[in-house]
């Protein structure tokens, strides 16, 4: 659905301001520095782009202009309507093809002369040739200021309208000038319309919101309207006309019964009649006004006859009696007429499609009753509390909230405070009940202390019984020497294998990794020989000689020829890796793409590609 | 009574909280604003417990329970499981469950006698469920949405399911589950009514945005003001006005 707010169009400025912006702008936002000596295609593209900038420019504006205003084609009738009444339907439309047409002007001009700026033959050409583009820029400009004045007041005033939603719950009000509308507006909602006891002070819509059955609706104060032929009638009055015309609302007609607004009751019930046409297809509601300065039974007869005759020869007009002055009758106009409303508006969606998604959701689905009865977990003291009918308890418990105001920063969240343990001493146990990620219960033991005691009475007996007596004590003579001889023996080999330790790397000379590896291997092989003897001479020798292969650069080659060849090959092949410093064949780096020293710097004559 | 309320901007609370007839759970959060609002409605009758879940604040979400019992999700520690067990009246039974749909709270719906489940909810799970919480187990979708405990609300006096479950469907679950049910939305048109709210047999918390509207159903099918479900059927046409445009 589409939102009615005017609110967010932005400012319109008048011509002198637009082309101060966008003159300033193009100052500001392309280079500014050209001289005569440079290259003719450069000076000419730098006014080019100033003229084609300062274009683009305002054809943003203006189109922006072109797409906040709201097209009277598009918008709610009733807007539309209001709109024509407000500001002239054909004025507006005027306004804003004269700012498209201005577009396109633009648009042209620019085309022209950046046409012209590419046969510029110097620069003070080049630069007449773009003052002129944006002067005659400018001119079309300054000839719309009237239309940009009149938008922009025509912007001022549509922010000011008040949002009404054309296809919300509506109520509308009506009647002749101060029969009490606006009393009535300002009785049943907040908008605080201005009533002053002389017509006419409601000069333009208003409106307010009230709340009944759940639901919000909308309440719209009119101007008065006076009984007279529709061609004769004034802005003030079209609103209400306007009004009444297009939006689907429930109408309340204000009567004034005591005819202190000036009018009387006959004239009212002429206009009534007279505007009938409008409320076709619309719940409508009688508000008598006034009764307290005259009561509905006070009337004469021929009044009470007119009153019958205009309004209860149809069933569907209700006719009830109010004051908004001591709102006696006031809340009773008011649902009257929300239900009538919403009757209307139900009858009107269950004839169309819209309800059927929602069927679902209208329905209770209600279980067929069984035998078992499932009552409700009710604490007695709600019941308590629900039979009192809630009333405020004396004393105000202290929340949370409370106290961690009261304490600011010192406030810490106490867990335990509503534990419900046997014992209430143990909320604040000084043993926590999970350290360091053990659950502490995991690790008691119930029957520790008479395990403990089974045990100890176990020892007592293993004791009893020897077990643990040693015997050791009975050794002979003979034994004895031994043993001590051992210990002593032992303890002269630790010496001496110490002794080894430490003088093992005395009085060597440092050798290399591969020196030693060499020596251990003719050690091993030495090794070998001795351990097998005579008999394994034979193939001692194999081990011993070692056999030289060729190098890498001649092997797999067939004599010395092809070798000689390989290798004038091979230098060949490196004269390209060498030349640009290759590491190798793989070497593909890239120090710099572009260095430098080759590619900057102004050069004086010669080539930009090397120097 | 039904009351506005909401989490930390969030109207969402369904998700924060638990709400049954004999405790409520509430997380910790940096201040005590929305602890408190609980606390000052329901201390006077059942305990209002802090807590998190896993060291979660998703309480609502991640555990079930009714007035017998709380199943807790695997990720609950010890630490947390033993505060709960601390905190909790004796005859509230606690279980932790090793189940792969660890949000509980998605996937179960329950009330003191029911419970709706998650069809793919594992066996063992189920049968601790009916354990713990002394309920009858169905596995149920609502509206084609296996996250029965996200779109439907529960309590012994009526129920609320996603607004798109068709009228069979309402009909079969309610004499399945012997309650009133209706399908309605929270949270002004949300149909997650399970995140969105949560409700015990005398009172209603729902998120912020809760229209008048459908505070007045929740108030009618959960019974929680003086007319019961048959007042729906009196504000039918306020309901067909405020959900069609």
């Amino acid at each position: 659905m589409a939102s009615y707010n005017f609110k967010s169009i932005t400012v319109v400025p008048p011509a002198k301001e637009l082309i101060d912006i966008i003159l300033s702008k193009t100052q500001r936002k392309t280079p500014t520095i050209i001289h005569k000596h440079y290259q003719i295609s450069r000076i000419r593209s730098f006014y080019m782009r100033k003229v084609k900038f300062t274009e683009s420019n305002l054809n943003e504006k203006l189109t922006g202009i072109l797409a906040e205003f709201p097209k009277i084609e598009d918008i709610h009738p009733f807007y539309a309507d209001l709109m024509n009444i407000l500001y002239d339907k054909d004025h507006y439309k005027l306004a804003l093809g004269q700012i498209n047409m201005a577009k396109h002007l633009i648009g042209n001009v620019a085309k022209d002369y950046n046409r012209l700026l590419k046969f510029g033959d110097s620069l003070y050409r080049c630069k007449q040739l773009k003052r002129a583009a944006l002067g005659r820029m400018c001119t079309i400009m300054k000839r719309q200021n009237s239309s940009l004045l009149y938008l922009e007041q025509v912007r001022q005033h549509l922010g000011r309208l008040p949002s009404i939603d054309p296809n919300t719950r509506t109520l509308l009000l009506f009647g002749f000038p101060n029969v009490g509308k606006s009393s009535f507006v300002n009785n049943i909602t907040r908008a605080n319309v201005e009533v002053q006891p002389y017509a006419f002070t409601t000069k333009s819509l208003y409106v307010g919101h009230t709340d009944y059955q759940y639901l919000r609706w909308q309440v719209i104060d009119t101007p008065g309207i006076l009984d007279k032929p529709l061609e004769d009638r004034n802005t003030i009055e079209m609103q209400a006309i306007t009004a009444l015309a297009h939006l689907r609302a429930c109408v309340v007609c204000v009567l004034d019964i005591s005819e202190q607004c000036g009018y009387s009751l006959q004239q009212q019930c002429d206009l009534f009649n007279n505007i009938k046409p409008l409320f076709a297809n619309k719940p409508l509601i009688v508000a008598l006004n006034k009764i307290d300065a005259r009561r509905p039974e006070d009337l004469s007869q021929p009044e009470k006859d007119l009153l019958e005759q205009t309004f209860k020869k149809d069933a569907n007009v209700l006719v009830i009696p109010m004051s908004t002055l001591t709102k006696e009758g006031v809340s009773e106009v008011q649902n009257t007429a929300c239900d009538a409303l919403l009757a209307h508006r139900i009858e009107q969606k269950m004839a169309g499609n819209k309800v059927d998604n929602i069927l679902n959701r209208l329905h209770v689905a209600v279980p067929k009753a069984s035998q078992e009865i499932r009552q409700p977990h009710i604490p007695e003291g709600v019941l308590a509390q629900r039979a009192a009918g809630y009333t405020k308890p004396d004393t105000i418990r202290k929340l949370e909230r409370d106290l961690e105001e009261e304490l600011g920063d010192d406030y810490i969240l106490d867990l335990k405070k509503h534990y419900d343990l046997p014992n209430p001493d143990d909320k604040y146990d000084d043993i926590p009940e999970v350290w360091q990620g053990h659950n502490i219960a995991d690790f008691v033991d119930p029957d520790i202390v008479q395990k403990l005691e089974e045990l100890e009475k176990e020892e007592a007996m293993l004791e009893e019984a020897g077990v643990y007596e040693s015997e050791d004590e009975n050794l002979t003579e003979e034994q004895m020497e031994i043993r001590e001889k051992a210990g002593l023996i032992r303890k002269e080999k630790a010496i001496i294998r110490h002794k080894h330790r430490l003088n093992k790397h005395r009085n060597r000379t440092p050798m290399s990794e591969r020196v030693i590896r060499k020596k251990q291997g003719v050690k091993r092989a030495r090794s070998v020989s001795t351990v097998a003897g005579d008999v394994a001479m034979e193939v001692d020798s194999k081990f011993q000689t070692k056999k030289i292969k060729p190098g890498r650069d001649v092997s797999g080659l067939r004599d010395e020829k092809q070798v000689k060849a390989v290798r004038i090959l091979k230098k060949r092949s490196q004269i390209k890796m060498n030349q640009f410093g290759r590491a190798g064949e793989a070497d593909r780096h890239i120090a710099a793409k572009l260095p430098k020293h080759l590619f900057s710097g102004k050069r004086g004559a010669g080539k930009t590609q090397r120097r | 009574m039904a009351l506005r309320t909401q989490f930390q901007n969030s109207s969402e609370i369904g998700v924060f909280v638990k709400l049954t007839n004999s405790y409520c759970l509430v997380p910790i959060a940096e201040c005590e604003a929305f602890y408190s609002v609980f606390e000052g409605e329901l201390s006077d009758f059942i305990k209002v417990i802090h807590t998190t879940i896993g060291g979660c604040r998703v309480v609502g979400t991640l555990c079930v329970g009714n007035k017998n019992g709380l199943l807790v999700p695997n990720s609950t520690t010890d630490k947390e499981l033993q505060h709960l067990r601390n905190s909790l009246p004796d005859s509230v039974k606690i279980a932790r469950v090793e189940e792969r749909l660890s949000a509980l709270g998605n996937v179960v719906a329950c009330n003191d006698y029911v419970a709706l489940v998650h069809p793919d909810l594992d066996r063992e799970t189920e049968e601790v469920l009916a354990d713990t919480l002394g309920v009858e187990v169905f596995r149920q979708t609502l509206a084609d949405q296996v996250l029965v405990g996200s779109y439907s609300c529960l309590t012994n006096q009526g129920g609320m399911v996603h607004p798109k479950t068709p009228i069979e469907d309402q009909d079969e679950l309610s004499s399945l589950l012997q309650l009133p049910l209706v399908a309605g939305t929270v949270n002004r048109g949300s149909g997650a009514i399970g995140s969105g709210m949560v409700v015990n047999d005398w009172i209603a918390f729902c998120g912020r945005d809760t229209t008048a509207t459908e505070i007045s159903l929740i108030e009618s099918i959960f019974k929680l003001s003086d007319k019961g479900p048959n007042n729906i059927n009196q504000m039918r046409s306020v309901l067909v006005e405020s959900m069609t445009s």
